[in-house]
């Protein structure tokens, strides 16, 4: 696509008043803007993109019993495409191995979108779903989400599931505060995400983002267990594509103040 | 005790973090306003304060206790509710009768079916309305399978609070499986918004009958298992034996019901007491126990969810064919006057009392819920017990903070 060459340039230097403007600075080089040297191993510059990833190849790996995996035979299972077309060995299963891309961010998001732990705060009738989420049916286990800590200080995801009262807002702002960064929240159900049903109500918050910032709604009254863990892995996209609320969060009381 | 107070400017984000008298401190900086607060507060040699809650995985929900330690015994407690009343009874006043089925479904809302059924039948007996007797089977229906999935949950919470991780995940799967049949039959997991005035939503369909035959053929054999995993579990018998006794006057002063009431040895079930819906035409018994205790109301949830399946059995035969709603107008005018109506649930006496004008909404609507009152007896029990029996005395009981607050 060729570039329209002929609009008129804009003199940045003459201004109505006549005054020259002066040129903008830029701000000064910081050290963390260099060009690190390669000794320094891990660390990276701001340019440093994932345009050229180091490929380690997987060769280090091999079975502790030859037997295993059916000892790297082509499996049983004939009916599935992917394990037709693809390689037949067992390197299929290591293969996400096969390439690092040495972004040390890239990689701690990887591993956080991996091992997300819920605060387990149940609020209300959302918790009963959050719970069912957790156990036997829908394991969410599957999926990263592991272990439901009691103690917000453990925690890196807050649900907040359930009617979000007046009375309950301060003790729930409190654990957040107490979650360590980084740290998100998702807010499940009307009731959080709105007021729901209770919106019209003395006594309930219309939705948990008028006290706390929010990264993914879960609509629903109460959300099927499947909805949270779809919000959930759409939380750990939105990690991984840094798209979440931390990274512009400061460090220190990020809710507003007054509430 | 004067503090230096400095004026602050209002962008001070410390400001509210530093406050002395925030919810978070366990003494009220204020002089004491009743003279039970003044006692409470009043600390003698040894003893401590600890706040439980309310954010705590074994209060239920969001519990607040301040609990008056000494050594790990403890000594008196002050519990604080509220933090989940979300005003549904004036809720109810606002809109019109059908309003009010969906506006209390949350207030037992691990056993919504019984709930919701308050607004429902309190409308009806205003109306002197006569419900299809296949409606009335269906609900009979809906409330047994509901209150096994509750009692279901009731086992696992009560191991899990006493540190034992297993028996929550069997019984999710029962409650799961129960709760997806119901879905299939009201469209919803957990907030069914199912029993209308004058009948039900819909009729039985084809999944739901093909998925509770499936969880029928084993249901009676599952319970065994369950049963088979706690009762002869030696670390469960021994930290529930003889642990939250309560006596027979101590359950009639405190108003309990349910089957904490019939953990103490008085057969008494509204089923049976006072009869509604067609459960006169049911066999079934009410069991109890003697002893009063935890492992009491454990072995009396695992009966009653037996007595749950056999009704089930007999509703099943005995379903008769006709409508499930009568005829009502679709703007309800209920005529003025006061009802009262109580049902069984799973926590016990689930009633209300309301009072209709004339119009089409409700004037009052006052919900009578068990667990407010089974929580007082878990007050009354608590001192005197280990820090980590209390919570297996409030696991028995079962409260739900959805009906406590309101």
């Amino acid at each position: 696509m060729e570039v329209n060459d002929d609009r008129p340039v804009i003199q940045p230097s003459v201004t109505s008043g006549g005054q020259p403007l002066e040129p903008r600075h830029e701000p000064p080089a910081m050290a963390a803007d260099q060009p690190s040297s390669p000794q320094d191993g891990l660390s990276t510059t701001r340019d440093d993109s994932l345009v050229e990833p180091i490929i380690v190849a997987n060769s280090t790996w091999t079975p502790a019993d030859p037997t295993a995996y059916n000892g790297g035979q082509p499996p049983q299972i004939t009916h599935l495409r992917e394990l037709e077309l693809g390689d037949k060995s067992d390197n299929a299963r290591w293969g996400a191995l096969d390439i690092i891309p040495t972004k040390a961010d890239y990689v701690l998001d990887l591993i956080r979108i991996n091992s997300l732990w819920p605060l387990l705060s149940g609020l209300a009738c959302c918790a009963m779903e959050m719970m069912s989420a957790a156990t036997s049916r829908n394991d969410m286990d599957r999926f990263g989400m592991f272990p439901f800590r009691a103690s917000p200080r453990q925690a890196d995801v807050l649900i907040v599931a359930g009617t979000l009262t007046t009375k309950m807002a301060g003790p729930l702002i409190r654990l957040w505060e107490q979650m360590p960064e980084p740290k998100w929240c998702v807010a499940m159900g009307d009731c959080t995400t709105s007021g729901g049903r209770y919106k019209r109500s003395y006594a309930t918050v219309e939705g948990i983002d008028r006290i706390m910032p929010v990264d993914v709604y879960v609509p629903g009254c109460p959300p099927r267990p499947e909805g949270l863990i779809y919000g959930m892995m759409k939380l750990q996209q939105l990690i991984k594509e840094r798209r979440g609320h931390w990274p512009e969060r400061h460090v220190g009381p990020t809710v507003p103040v007054g509430v | 005790m004067t503090t230096e107070q400095t004026v602050r400017s209002l962008d001070d984000p410390d400001l509210f973090v530093e406050t002395p008298g925030t919810i978070y401190d366990a003494i009220p900086p204020l002089p004491p306003r009743t003279e039970r607060e003044a006692e409470f507060y009043t600390m003698r040699d040894g003893e401590m304060l600890i706040n439980l809650g309310p954010q705590h995985p074994s209060t239920h929900g969001v519990l607040r206790v301040v609990l008056k330690i000494d050594g790990e015994r403890v000594v008196d407690l002050d519990p604080v509710l509220g933090y989940l009343h979300r005003g549904v009874e004036k809720i109810c006043e606002n809109g019109d009768w059908h309003h009010a089925i969906s506006n209390c479904d949350p207030l037992e809302y691990i056993a919504a079916m019984f709930s919701e059924a308050m607004p429902v039948m309190v409308a009806e007996k205003l109306l002197d309305l006569g419900v299809p007797r296949r409606a009335e089977y269906i609900r009979v229906l809906a409330w047994e399978l509901n209150r096994i999935s509750s009692h279901a949950l009731f086992v696992g919470w009560l191991a899990l609070d006493l540190g034992g991780l297993t028996p929550i995940l069997y019984g999710f799967i029962e409650r799961d499986e129960i709760v997806e049949m119901l879905a299939a039959l009201t469209g919803q997991r957990l907030l069914f918004n199912y029993l209308r005035i004058g009948g039900v939503n819909g009729d039985l369909n084809h999944d739901f009958l093909s998925r509770l035959g499936d969880w029928m053929g084993n249901a009676l054999k599952r319970i065994e298992d369950q049963q088979k995993l706690l009762n002869s579990n030696e670390i469960f018998v021994a930290r529930t034996r003889g642990l939250g006794v309560i006596d027979r006057d101590l359950a009639r002063r405190t108003l309990l019901s349910g089957p904490v009431l019939r953990a103490t040895g008085i057969p008494y079930d509204v089923r049976r007491a006072h009869p509604y819906s067609v459960y006169p035409e049911l066999e079934f018994t009410i069991p109890t126990r003697e002893e009063g205790d935890s492992y009491a109301r454990y072995l009396l949830h695992l009966d009653e969810i037996k007595q749950s399946i056999h009704i089930i059995d007999q509703v099943l035969h005995r379903m008769p064919d006709g409508p499930v709603m009568a005829k009502v107008p679709r703007l309800m005018r209920v005529p003025p006057g006061r009802a009262y109506v109580s049902i069984e649930s799973p926590r016990g006496q689930y009633s209300a009392y309301g009072m209709s004008d004339g119009s089409d909404q409700p004037f009052r609507l006052r919900i009578h819920d068990p667990s407010f009152f089974n929580l007082q007896a878990v007050g009354l029990l608590m001192p005197g017990n280990l820090v980590a029996d209390t919570m297996a005395i409030m696991a028995s009981v079962d409260p739900i903070m959805g009906g406590v607050d309101k």
